[in-house]
């Protein structure tokens, strides 16, 4: 027996109740959204938005972060007492500091700042007492860049002192250089943070670092609205500050790990700059008119590891000259980082007051088989190559790169065998001089040319020569007097003859110093990238 | 059971030619077929894997590359080649290692019994706490990115289903009358084990294997892709898709023969196994 | 009859309650372990190429690497029963925050590629069953093969490139476009929130980029629930009591709605298990390439930086998770069918 199935009595009437409750619905989501569009292209047009792997990202206190995000990030956060403008980097300018003073003492030198009237983000004026406090909060928090005010510019908790309140005075000892000290307080461990604002969060005697991990308390341009972590870094534009952003009130960083990601969303307009290009991607985007590729410099190095202790592969500096002659740097430069890389073979990186670009070195196999020969190597050797895992720099991935040095050396008989391992275990085999042919990178803790100076050529400072067992008294010797030579010209020559001795007889076969390419929208202007990683975001403005 | 011996056993031609109409399984052993072929006789044939060529980079299928080159010039068709006599070499070998660690688990668990087989239960119990992938990846991370490393991890991870299987059969055969009739004779119980018991498991443990060669395929090639397993330049097919990703627009063949191939020798082996199951044990699907 | 009953499950219950702290514990002292295989210097690691000697003591000292693994191993299970996994060495922060941070985002995505992998799965085998041995079922069991043997990875990049590149119909990766802020976080499901914040631009905009990770990691997780589903569905048809039903005539539809589905439900509810085990291993294989901030992008991250204090912690709250999950499957298996007996 079949039931019927009759139409309920109601049913037309709840059907148009449904109807228009569901159009009623479909207006609400829309009308905002209608609306919410008008606004979100206004807010659009001055936010800026970079996709990149901002992974390394670890902290937002500037006394302690250390790394590339961190820096970037802080920098536009905090201010230093001296910074540098655009793209020049010889000459250190005013910032927090509208003017200073070098004097020479007794015990050294003494620098003294004038400080310009400045306002934190929290409304309280910047005084000496919270330049003072944020130095010394520095080189008690023991951070992996407290080194820099310790070591380098071997300064202790009184060494910085307030006389007023608008008046810094630095003590240096002889041993350290004051134009090094000044280039080093343009770094993010010279940011100045409201004092009063650490103490008010500060836990178990950690100078609130606690809190400024996700928080800011500068007077930089820009306040943090969030931290996302592996999502997002969202600044807004500081009313306070005196390094005002005109254009730009909000700035996010997001999070894309994959770099056909930032091309894709580069190419929509769902972002304005990609911090990753890959060298092909970026060769594409030169020839696109609706994006700007830029290739901006770094101090970075390139560069493979010859471990020279007795009894390693490379105790013979015959071979080391080898491995220099058979690495075909052009082929890499062109093919594999398509040109974003420049030709160096001497320690101190282009850009800085004492490099040398003089390249030695031409691509000869031959003769680098004739080398290998004469140092009793004639039907060559093996070695262990250690290479790390992910992305080189300039872009290439490190097996890549890798695979080519090791075909370049088979070449010439030298069986190179690849041992990929992530950067930890990498650097602690490096660090305990067990590496005999590393491929590994270098940037200088500073942009000076000590920066490379001492830890690549004097093994005392247990350092890059000391990894790869390196000892050269000459060497030493030279690396030291130019660190404290203040006279420029005089340091200049130094570093010469430095640079000539080491691309002759020391552990390291440069590749190349990369450039790092940023691809940005052509609707942005004014975007500057410097060789420290420094991009101002105020400057920026998008039409 | 004791049909599943015999039919095992005494009918082995009659077993074969049934797999044999098993559409499924016959599409597996031909695939499996052709790939072990590839992997066999293509390599020597073709180009190194390791060859660079930078000037052709991330070129398209021609006739010198018959799959095209990846983004260092290297033909992909040769990396994939003998990439599969790497995968398959490793899915073999991982089986084997786990049968063997699972057999003699299962076997000790569940003819000892008592305290030994709460024990060993326990400990299997533990490793399968984890998703395989996972546990896979926290082993080979400890051990370093190396292949052995990533093929004691996987091998580690796969033992466990073994240990049960072997460990169910022994115990309901234990109660059956011909072993108790063995035993009343005399036998010892090794040799019970060994002439009576596992005969009688490979059914389950053959359909078993099957499905974890391609499994450990599979989840290698998954560590391959992060990272860990077969070192560059060695051609392994997960670091091949991993390395060539950011290529997908350009070069689609750098990254999808590999994967394709992944996909091919997986569903061989799950197929064969399938077929097999349908065959030995058709009421275990 | 119904208490002794009762009284066996209530037993069978706090046996296996047991049993899972026991093994809970042996997997805490596997991770243990297996993280301290380690022939990395963690200390190198978290601090990077230029950090010092002193700077690396340092923070061994602070992170007690330089005691003996015993005292380690006391100290980590010490702190466990406060709930505290240890701080991470690659993020500075504490691991039970980080994974509180990053589980919600997994979350999202697993119920969604979940209710994905039902609304293919289920009917797919649903079909494949009443139709058995014809077109559909042929369609359906390639569809299962090849889902079950395809790198999921490989899936994402693909289907990133076809839908997002080429064809445009769907966002790239990320939870929201990359120029909007996020709502304020108060469950971490970026869809909840954005409703709770009445911002509905945001809601859909989280709704659309879940489409497509949801789909991936869905789809691969649908060819086993078709599997299942069709071959729990063809044991039950093939049962006499389902002949006799048909046999006295009653309508197909209502024969496999009402008797088939119900007592097939119970083998398929047995792959939940191994559903949840698919959606992590996959979760772990694609939130990279969808950067997506979750505990599988965590869990793949902290293993390549041999950050192995959370490898241990993440390895250990899958372990617990997934634990739990076949536990509740295995007592929902006694609730429905009461004839199982777990003496």
């Amino acid at each position: 027996m079949k039931r019927t199935v009759s139409a309920s009595p109601s049913a037309p009437v709840s059907r148009s109740l449904k109807a228009r409750t569901l159009l009623a619905l479909a207006l609400a989501l829309t009308v905002p959204l209608a609306a919410g569009q008008a606004g979100a292209q206004s807010a659009r047009q001055t936010t800026l938005v970079l996709g990149g792997d901002f992974s390394d990202l670890i902290t937002l206190d500037p006394g302690v972060s250390y790394e590339f995000t961190g820096s970037l990030v802080t920098g536009n956060l905090y201010d230093t007492l001296v910074g540098f403008e655009g793209n020049d980097l010889s000459k250190v300018r005013p910032r927090l500091a509208s003017s200073w003073k070098v004097t020479p003492t007794s015990a050294g030198s003494q620098i003294t700042f004038t400080l310009r009237s400045a306002k934190f983000s929290t409304g309280r004026p910047v005084t000496a007492a919270d330049v003072v406090y944020s130095m010394n909060r520095v080189i008690s928090l023991k951070s992996p860049s407290s080194f820099l005010l310790t070591d380098v510019a071997n300064l202790k908790v009184g060494s910085v002192t307030a006389p007023n309140a608008s008046t810094v005075v630095f003590s240096i000892p002889k041993t350290a250089n004051p134009n090094i000290v000044l280039a080093l307080l343009t770094f993010n461990v010279g940011g100045i943070i409201d004092s009063t604002e650490a103490k008010a969060h500060e836990q178990n005697g950690d100078f609130g670092s606690a809190w400024l991990r996700d928080h800011s308390a500068g007077s930089g341009p820009f306040v943090l609205n969030r931290w996302d972590r592996s999502s997002q870094v969202a600044l807004d534009s500081n009313p306070n500050a005196f390094r005002r952003s005109v254009n730009i009130k909000r700035v996010i960083l997001r999070y894309m790990l994959e770099s056909s990601a930032q091309q894709t969303a580069l190419n929509s307009g769902e972002i304005d700059v990609a911090w990753d290009y890959t060298p092909d991607a970026f060769n594409a985007a030169m020839s696109n008119s609706k994006l700007k590729a830029l290739k901006t410099s770094t101090f970075q190095m390139a560069y493979l590891g010859m471990n020279s202790a007795k009894g390693q592969p490379f105790e013979d500096p015959r071979l080391r000259e080898a491995v220099r002659y058979a690495i075909d740097q052009d082929g890499i430069i062109k093919s594999l980082l398509q040109g974003l890389g420049r030709k160096v073979q001497t320690i101190i990186p282009l850009g800085l007051a004492g490099s040398n670009p003089a390249l030695p070195y031409s691509y000869d196999p031959a003769k680098a088989k004739a080398l290998l020969a004469a140092a009793g190597k004639p039907n060559g050797f093996d070695v262990d190559f250690l290479v790390s895992t992910g992305s080189c720099s300039g872009g290439v991935p490190c097996q890549d790169l890798a695979a080519k040095i090791q075909a370049d050396l088979a070449k010439v008989g030298i069986r190179a065998n690849i041992k990929q391992m992530v950067n930890a275990e990498l650097l602690t085999a490096y660090r305990a001089q067990k590496a005999p042919l590393i491929q590994v990178a270098w940037s200088p803790d500073y942009p000076d040319a000590d920066g490379n100076g001492t830890p690549l050529a004097d093994y005392n400072a247990h350092s890059l020569a000391w990894r790869n067992a390196w000892s050269d008294p000459a060497a030493s010797k030279l690396a030291q007097s130019a660190a404290v030579e203040i006279d420029q010209a005089k340091r200049i020559a130094l570093y010469k003859q430095l640079t000539e001795l080491v691309v002759k007889s020391g552990p390291y076969a440069i590749l190349y110093q990369p450039y790092k390419p940023v691809v940005t929208s052509s609707s942005v202007v004014g975007f500057v990238r410097n060789a420290n990683g420094d991009v101002q975001f105020e400057k920026i403005a998008k039409k | 059971m004791l049909a599943s011996a015999r039919t095992l056993f005494t009918d082995r031609r009659s077993t074969l030619r049934r797999l044999l109409r098993n559409p499924g399984a016959v599409v597996g052993l031909v695939l499996l077929s052709l790939l072990l072929l590839a992997a066999l006789l293509l390599p020597p044939l073709l180009g190194s894997p390791l060859e660079q060529n930078l000037g052709v980079r991330l070129s398209p299928p021609s006739a010198a590359h018959l799959l095209g080159t990846d983004q260092l010039g290297r033909d992909v068709l040769s990396r994939v080649a003998n990439g599969a006599r790497l995968s398959l070499g490793l899915g073999f070998t991982v089986m084997l290692t786990s049968l063997v660690i699972g057999l003699v688990v299962g076997l000790l668990a569940g003819l000892l019994g008592g305290w030994w087989d709460e024990a060993l239960m326990r400990l299997t119990d533990i490793f399968l706490a984890f998703p395989g992938l996972i546990l896979a990846m926290a082993i080979s991370a400890a051990l370093g990115p190396s292949l052995l490393n990533v093929m004691i991890a996987v091998a580690l991870v796969s033992w466990p289903t073994y240990a049960r299987l072997i460990r169910a059969q022994v115990l309901s055969l234990r109660e059956r009358e011909f072993i108790d009739a063995a035993r009343a004779l005399g036998a010892a119980q090794g040799r019970v084990a060994l002439r009576h018991l596992l005969p009688n498991s490979v059914a389950p443990l053959l359909v078993q294997a099957s499905f974890d060669v391609g499994s450990a395929i599979l989840t290698a090639a998954g560590l391959g892709f992060i990272g860990f397993g077969a070192q560059p330049p060695t051609p392994e097919w997960g670091a091949m898709v991993s390395e060539t990703r950011n290529y997908i627009s350009q070069a689609p063949w750098a990254s999808s023969t590999p994967a394709l191939a992944i996909l091919a020798t997986v569903l061989a082996f799950n197929l064969i196994g399938d077929g097999l199951r349908d065959v030995l044990d058709p009421r275990g699907r | 009859m119904v208490e002794g009953g009762g009284q066996l499950l209530l037993i069978y219950i706090l046996r296996r309650l047991a049993l899972m702290v026991f093994v809970l514990w042996g997997v805490t002292l596997a991770a243990f372990v297996i993280s301290h295989v380690v022939p990395a210097d963690p200390a190198a690691a978290a601090l990077g190429n230029n950090a010092r000697e002193e700077q690396l003591q340092d923070f061994r000292v602070k992170n007690g690497l330089d005691k003996p693994q015993v005292v380690q191993y006391a100290v980590y299970m010490g702190k466990l029963f406060h709930g505290d996994l240890g701080v991470s060495l690659r993020t500075q922060a504490p691991i039970a925050a980080d994974l509180r941070q990053f589980f919600p985002a997994t979350l999202e995505l697993t119920l969604v590629a979940v209710v994905f992998a039902v609304l293919i799965g289920l009917p797919l085998g649903l079909i494949a069953a009443l139709r058995h041995n014809r077109a559909p079922d042929l369609l359906a069991r390639i569809f299962a093969l090849v889902g079950g043997a395809t790198p999921v990875y490989w899936l994402a990049i693909l289907a990133l490139n076809v839908f997002h590149e080429r064809l445009g119909w769907l966002p790239g990766p990320g939870r929201i476009d990359a120029y909007s802020l996020a709502p304020p976080v108060r469950t971490g499901l970026v869809t909840v929130d954005a409703l709770l914040a009445h911002d509905p631009e945001v809601f859909v905009d989280a709704l659309r980029h879940l489409v497509l990770p949801g789909l991936v990691l869905g789809a691969f997780s649908a060819a086993l629930l078709t599997r299942m589903t069709r071959s729990a569905m063809l044991e039950v048809l093939g049962q006499d009591y389902i002949r006799t039903a048909r046999a006295k005539g009653l309508p197909g539809g209502r024969v496999v709605w009402k008797h088939a589905l119900r007592n097939a439900s119970l083998p398929i509810l047995t792959v939940l298990g191994s559903l949840f085990g698919s959606l992590l291993t996959g979760a772990v294989l694609t939130e990279t390439i969808f950067s997506w901030p979750g505990i599988g992008g965590y869990a793949t991250s902290s293993a390549v930086s041999l950050d192995f204090p959370a490898v241990m912690g993440v390895t250990l709250v899958a372990g617990l998770a997934y634990s739990l999950v076949n536990l509740l499957v295995d007592l929902l298996y006694v609730g429905f069918d009461p004839r199982v007996s777990y003496a």
